[in-house]
C-alpha cells in the first residue's frame, strides 16, 4: 500500500473532522438561537437604547463577511483585550454571533407577520404583553419562523467550515491534508463533499419533521 | 354604569368623536346606529382601551379607562366582540374561550373548560369544542367570539357590528343568540347597522353623526317619531335603511 491510496481508515478521519464541525454547529446553533431570539423579544418590548444597539449589531454582522469577523475575534481581539483566545473559542464566538444576527431578523418579521387584530382580541381580555407573547404571537411565529432557521442552519452547518483557515483542525482541514498526502483531489473533495452533504440533509429533515408538528396544530396549510 | 364623558378622538387631522357624552345603566340594552365613519366603531375601542382619548374621560364603573392601572380592572368588567371575529387561529375553539379565563382570571383549567362547553352547549355548538377556526363558518365563528366575550362573565358586553362580516342566514344565527342574551338582561353596547334588530332589543338608541352623538332616546320615541325629532339626518339615515 503507497502513502498516495485513500483507505478506508482515511473516511474515519475525515469522519472525526465532521465530528468537530457538528459539535460546533451545535455549540454555536443553541447559542444564537437563544440570543437571536432574545434579541427580538427586547425589540417587542421596545426595550429604549437596547433596541437600537441590537438592530445595529446584527446590522453590522449580517453586513460583513463571516471570515472577516472570523479574523477580527481571533486576531484582533487578543491585541486589543490582551486575552488568550483559541482557535476554538474565536469560532464559537463569532458563528454563535453570527447565527444570532440572521436569527433576530428572521424573528422579528415572523413576530410582525401575527395579525394585530388577535393581539387586540387578547388584550382587551386582560393578557399582559407578555402573556400575549407566550399564547398568542410566539405559538403562530415558531411555525412561521421554522422554516427559514432551518435553512439558516443548514448554512451555518456549512459555514463551520471556514475554521479550518485559523487551524481548527475539522472536516476542511483534515481533507486538505489528505488531498496533500494523496494527491487525489476529486476523491477527498468529494469524500469531503459528500459527507458535508450527509450532515446538512440530517438537519434539514430534522428540521421539516419539527415544522410539521408546529403546523399540525393549526389548520394554516400554506401555499 | 358606563360613563362616556365628552369624548374627543382623532386620527391626524381627522376628528372621529367629537365631544360624546354616553351612560350605559347596568341591564340596558343600548344600540348606537350611524352610517360608515360617524365613529361607532372608535367608541368602542375607546371604551375598551384600544384607543386613547384626546379628551374627556371614559368610567367603567369606578375605573377610568385611560389611568393605565385602572384599565386592566376596567377591562375586566367589559367583554368585547369583534366584527371580524379575532379568534386565535392556531387555537381550538375550547381553547380560544378559555384562554383569558385561566390566564387572567387564574381559573382552574377543568373549571375554565367546563364552563366553555356549557357556553357553546348554549349557542348550538356543543359538537365543536375540538375545531381550529379556519374549520368554522362565519356565523360559527362569531358564535365562538360571544362565547369567548361571555365565558369572562362581563358586566357590560360590547358589541362591534358583530354580524356586517356575516350573511343573512349567519346573521340569523348571531342575532338569535344576543336577543336571548337581551332577555336574560346582561349589558349590552350594541354598534350595527341592523336597524330592525336594534328596534328589537334596544332600550335605547343612540345615533352617531359625524363624531357627534344626536340622538339619544328610549327606542319607542326614536322610531315613533320616525327619527324625526327636529333632526333631519336621523330620517334620512333611516330611509336609507328601510329601502335596502
Amino acid at each position: 500500500m503507497r502513502f498516495t491510496d485513500f483507505t478506508p481508515f482515511d473516511l474515519v478521519l475525515l469522519a472525526q473532522g465532521l465530528g468537530v464541525n457538528v459539535a460546533l454547529f451545535l455549540v454555536t446553533s443553541l447559542l444564537g438561537l437563544v440570543i437571536g431570539i432574545g434579541w427580538a423579544i427586547v425589540r417587542y418590548y421596545h426595550v429604549p437604547v437596547l433596541s437600537e444597539l441590537v438592530a445595529f449589531v446584527s446590522e453590522l454582522l449580517k453586513n460583513s463577511p463571516v471570515l472577516v469577523q472570523l479574523f477580527l475575534v481571533f486576531f484582533g481581539l487578543p491585541g486589543l483585550l490582551h486575552i488568550r483566545v483559541t482557535p476554538v473559542m474565536a469560532a464559537a464566538i463569532t458563528l454563535s454571533a453570527n447565527t444570532a444576527a440572521f436569527t433576530y431578523v428572521i424573528a422579528v418579521s415572523a413576530i410582525e407577520s401575527i395579525g394585530r387584530d388577535q393581539i387586540e382580541a387578547a388584550r382587551v381580555f386582560g393578557l399582559s404583553r407578555w402573556q400575549v407573547l407566550r399564547h398568542v404571537v410566539l405559538p403562530q411565529a415558531a411555525a412561521f419562523a421554522v422554516g427559514p432557521l432551518v435553512a439558516l442552519l443548514v448554512n451555518q452547518l456549512q459555514v463551520t467550515s471556514l475554521i479550518s483557515v485559523i487551524g481548527v483542525v475539522d472536516l476542511t482541514k483534515i481533507g486538505n491534508i489528505l488531498n496533500m498526502r494523496t494527491l487525489k483531489p476529486f476523491i477527498v473533495w468529494t469524500a469531503v463533499g459528500l459527507l458535508y452533504y450527509l450532515a446538512s440533509k440530517l438537519v434539514a429533515w430534522l428540521g421539516s419533521r419539527f415544522e410539521k408538528r408546529l403546523r399540525a396544530h393549526s389548520a394554516w396549510r400554506g401555499l | 354604569m358606563i360613563r362616556v364623558e365628552n369624548v374627543k378622538k382623532a386620527f391626524g387631522h381627522t376628528t372621529v368623536l367629537d365631544g360624546v357624552d354616553l351612560t350605559i345603566e347596568p341591564g340596558e340594552v343600548v344600540s348606537i346606529l350611524g352610517s360608515s365613519g360617524s365613529g361607532k366603531s372608535t367608541l368602542i375601542r375607546c371604551i375598551n382601551g384600544l384607543e386613547k382619548l384626546n379628551g374627556g374621560r371614559i368610567m367603567v364603573d369606578e375605573f377610568d379607562v385611560s389611568k393605565p392601572k385602572e384599565l386592566a380592572e376596567a377591562r375586566k368588567r367589559s367583554g368585547t366582540v369583534f366584527q371580524l371575529f379575532n379568534l386565535y387561529p392556531h387555537m381550538t375553539v375550547l381553547g380560544n374561550i378559555t384562554l383569558a379565563p385561566v390566564e387572567v382570571l387564574r381559573r382552574p383549567r377543568s373549571e375554565a373548560e367546563a364552563m366553555a362547553r356549557g357556553l357553546l352547549e348554549s349557542v348550538g355548538l356543543g359538537g365543536r369544542a375540538d375545531a381550529y377556526p379556519a374549520q368554522l363558518s362565519g356565523g360559527q365563528r362569531q358564535r365562538v367570539g360571544i362565547c369567548r366575550a361571555l365565558a369572562m362573565q362581563p358586566r357590560y358586553l360590547l358589541l362591534d357590528e358583530v354580524t356586517s362580516a356575516l350573511d343573512p342566514e349567519m346573521t340569523g344565527e348571531v342575532l338569535t343568540i344576543l336577543a336571548r342574551l337581551a332577555r336574560d338582561g346582561t349589558t349590552m353596547l350594541f354598534v350595527t347597522h341592523e336597524v330592525e334588530f336594534a328596534r328589537q332589543i334596544s332600550d335605547r338608541i343612540v345615533f352617531l353623526d359625524k363624531g357627534r352623538l344626536l340622538v339619544d332616546l328610549p327606542t319607542k320615541a326614536f322610531f315613533a317619531a320616525d327619527g324625526g325629532m327636529g333632526q333631519p339626518r336621523v330620517a334620512q339615515f333611516l330611509s336609507k335603511m328601510r329601502k335596502d
